[in-house]
């Protein structure tokens, strides 16, 4: 099946870019073109109302402290459509600074900041930072999911919420539970920040199909040559399994 | 000097010659480490020895070629200057460097930003030039409000250095603006004209530093930098102490008139080497090395005869190839790499080396920062991958629209380069810890370094 058209909406990319972020939204665009279908990407900056009426994936970063303040201040007034986006099985990729507004609150420095209260979760502090490779193993994707976590916040779910893995390397959501970012409808949140997608193809897939699937009742992907993305998601693995020394 | 600072010397003097003659190693750090356990004020003491002022360059992009072309320069004035050439840039590589020449007549030291806060406070120079300030090795620098931070406490401890910075650089008027609060002088130089390149993507935000707003320019140089105003506060580019006018960049090199503190009329300034980002350093370099007290006509000598071979542009030629090699460690500095490629109008090959080393920084996600749909149109391009993380090299490249091999070494890519002619050069672009092997190959397998 093709041409089919999904739009992406890429919350905020002026504050919340701190690490490669971009790369997830040209990931999704790339693999829609790549089997023929097509991809709008709508940048949604400050100043602008975002409506998410049109939307199928909506992807937020990380920033720092001041940035996130001023998007999660900005998104706060659209919370009853972002919460109806969410509960209509809209696809809402969160990574990193993103993640925590997913919450009910963060912390910043010692001020409780109000979250988006999208998904059964809060975020606290902890010393150290929770910094290095990661590599999570994942319902939503055939190889583990690899990347780059660091983060001082301390994010805890709710009764019930699904974590979106288990971790294999690094420290995840708390460093403590094994668990890292968490899976709620169609909203994939983590701590596995910036370029998320690239290296982890199921992931990005997992996505798109669950858009497809919301915006035209049928999720089937034709399968892509994904030999580099394995490869460097291989690479990694390997490298990590084999005991690569933790920061 | 007292007894402890003395044993210190003599100490970090003996490692220096020990690291040298016995172990055949070089002596850029040891022995300014041992120095400094044994004497933490051991900088402090060998400065009071100098003879005149000192310069520190810091700033994300830029700095060892901007501190070797000022070094450079007061030498040729007849100064005597303690310098860590080799870029060590920490408090322990500029005790080194001062060991190595106690009592010369100046210190031009570059200094890790965030290593500013124990080296100014103990050198306390007469300047501080900070060049710019970019998104650099995230997971170690920490975010790019906190470099600014630090950089504001340390000239906060060392009231009596002015600082010298880039005016064009919002990022850089940020900490000049906190700082002149706190009573520091700040003077300023920038390109005082619209250069009309092609725009290059913005990494950085470019957000008012005391409001918030989003800026608005006049006119970009390249990254952040430029004329820019807030529409909603005071927050602009300043008066530009010095300025640079009538800028010529090409791929034969950069030239530019200085003019403003110090000249009746303008200077002409050039280089056989270069890109925009070049015109800001040498800028700062012909600033420093006039505060210092070294006439234009040395200057520019001095830079005529200056052939970097710290692999930062340094030509190569393998097997009558031409092979440049630079230093590309951030979505800034390979922004302005892919500039000076398409400032070439020959058809080229490309070998992008990423490692992930501890000085590289851990995390290499910046590379989806980077501008490298530019190059997707170029005809007749051939892009290598290389590093430690060649396949996330792979897959990014994949995702820009261009197909790339993987190669183990320069000699491999060269080898993949064998069935395009031996006129289309290879440019070598590297981040910090695959520079010195990369380097070390050409050496070995070129016909003779060439600048
Ligand atoms: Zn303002």
């Amino acid at each position: 099946m093709s041409g089919r058209t999904l739009t992406v909406a890429h919350l905020f990319p002026e504050l919340l870019n701190l690490y490669g972020d971009g790369g997830n939204v040209l990931v999704l665009r790339k693999r829609l073109e790549w089997r023929h279908d097509a991809c709008e990407v709508v940048e949604c900056h400050v100043g602008d109302r975002p409506s998410f009426s049109g939307i199928d994936i909506a992807f937020i970063g990380g920033g720092s402290d001041r940035e996130q303040r001023i998007v999660c201040e900005r998104l706060l007034d659209e919370r009853d459509e972002l919460t109806a986006f969410v509960e209509d099985g809209g696809v809402l990729l969160a990574v990193c600074g993103g993640y925590q507004l997913l919450g009910h609150s963060y912390l910043m420095g010692d001020e409780e900041v109000t979250g988006l209260g999208l998904v059964d979760l809060y975020t606290d502090r902890g010393a150290p930072r929770l910094i290095g490779n990661v590599a999570v193993e994942s319902r939503i994707s055939p190889q583990p999911i690899v990347g780059y976590e660091n983060h001082g916040g301390r994010t805890h779910l709710g009764e019930g919420v699904e974590p979106m893995g288990r971790v294999l390397f690094g420290h995840g959501n708390d460093g403590v539970t094994g668990e890292e970012g968490c899976l709620y409808k169609n909203v994939v949140g983590t701590y596995v920040h910036g370029p998320l997608l690239p290296k982890n193809p199921g992931v990005a897939d997992h996505l798109l199909s669950c858009a497809l699937e919301r915006r035209y009742g049928d999720g089937t992907l034709e399968p892509l040559d994904d030999e580099a993305e394995l490869a460097a998601n291989k690479v990694m693995v390997d490298r990590l399994m084999a005991g690569e020394e933790a920061e | 000097m007292g007894l402890r600072s003395s044993l210190a010397c003599g100490l970090g003097g003996l490692t220096r010659w020990g690291l040298r003659n016995v172990l055949h190693r070089s002596a850029s750090q040891m022995p300014g480490r041992i120095a400094m356990a044994v004497d933490p004020d051991v900088i402090s003491d060998l400065a009071s020895r100098l003879g005149g002022d000192s310069v520190v360059v810091c700033g994300t992009n830029g700095k060892t070629t901007t501190n070797n072309v000022l070094a450079a320069a007061v030498e040729a004035s007849g100064a005597t200057v303690a310098c860590n050439h080799a870029g060590a840039n920490m408090a322990a590589g500029v005790a080194a460097a001062l060991l190595e020449d106690v009592g010369a007549d100046h210190a031009v030291m570059e200094a890790d930003e965030l290593s500013t806060i124990h080296i100014l406070p103990a050198l306390k120079p007469r300047y501080l030039i900070l060049l710019n300030l970019f998104r650099d090795q995230l997971d170690r620098a920490g975010e790019i409000d906190h470099v600014a931070d630090v950089i504001v406490s340390a000239l906060a401890a060392s009231p009596d250095t002015t600082l010298v910075t880039c005016g064009d650089d919002p990022l850089c008027m940020g900490v000049a603006w906190r700082a002149r609060e706190a009573g520091t002088r700040v003077l300023t130089f920038g390109v005082a004209e619209d250069l009309r390149l092609p725009a290059d993507r913005v990494p950085e935000a470019r957000f008012c530093q005391r409001c918030g707003a989003e800026l608005s320019y006049e006119y970009r140089t390249y990254a952040q930098l430029g004329a820019f105003s807030c529409p909603k506060c005071d927050f602009a580019r300043p008066e530009l102490d010095w300025r640079a006018t009538s800028v010529s960049v090409g791929r034969e090199g950069v030239s530019f008139d200085v003019s403003g503190a110090g000249f009746d009329s303008p200077v002409r300034v050039s280089a056989s080497f270069g890109g925009v980002y070049m015109v800001y350093n040498l800028m700062a370099a012909f600033v420093g090395a006039s505060l210092l007290g070294v006439d234009a006509p040395t200057f520019q000598r001095s830079l005529d005869s200056y052939h970097p071979e710290n692999g930062r542009l340094q030509h190569f030629r393998v097997g009558g190839r031409d092979v440049v090699l630079n230093l590309a460690k951030n979505p800034t500095g390979f922004n302005q790499n892919i500039s000076l490629m398409q400032a070439d109008d020959r058809p080229k090959a490309a070998f992008f080396v990423i490692n992930d080393d501890y000085n590289d920084g851990r995390d290499i996600s910046w590379i989806w920062d980077v501008d490298f749909e530019r190059l997707a149109d170029e005809e007749g391009l051939v892009v290598l991958a290389g590093g430690h993380r060649a396949n996330d090299v792979q897959v990014r490249m994949r995702y820009a629209g261009i197909p790339a091999e993987i190669a183990g070494s320069v000699s491999a890519a060269l080898e993949a380069c064998s069935t395009i002619p031996v006129d289309h050069p290879l440019y070598v672009l590297t981040n910090y810890s695959a520079l010195w092997p990369a380097k070390a190959e050409l050496e070995r397998i070129g016909e003779g370094s060439e600048s």
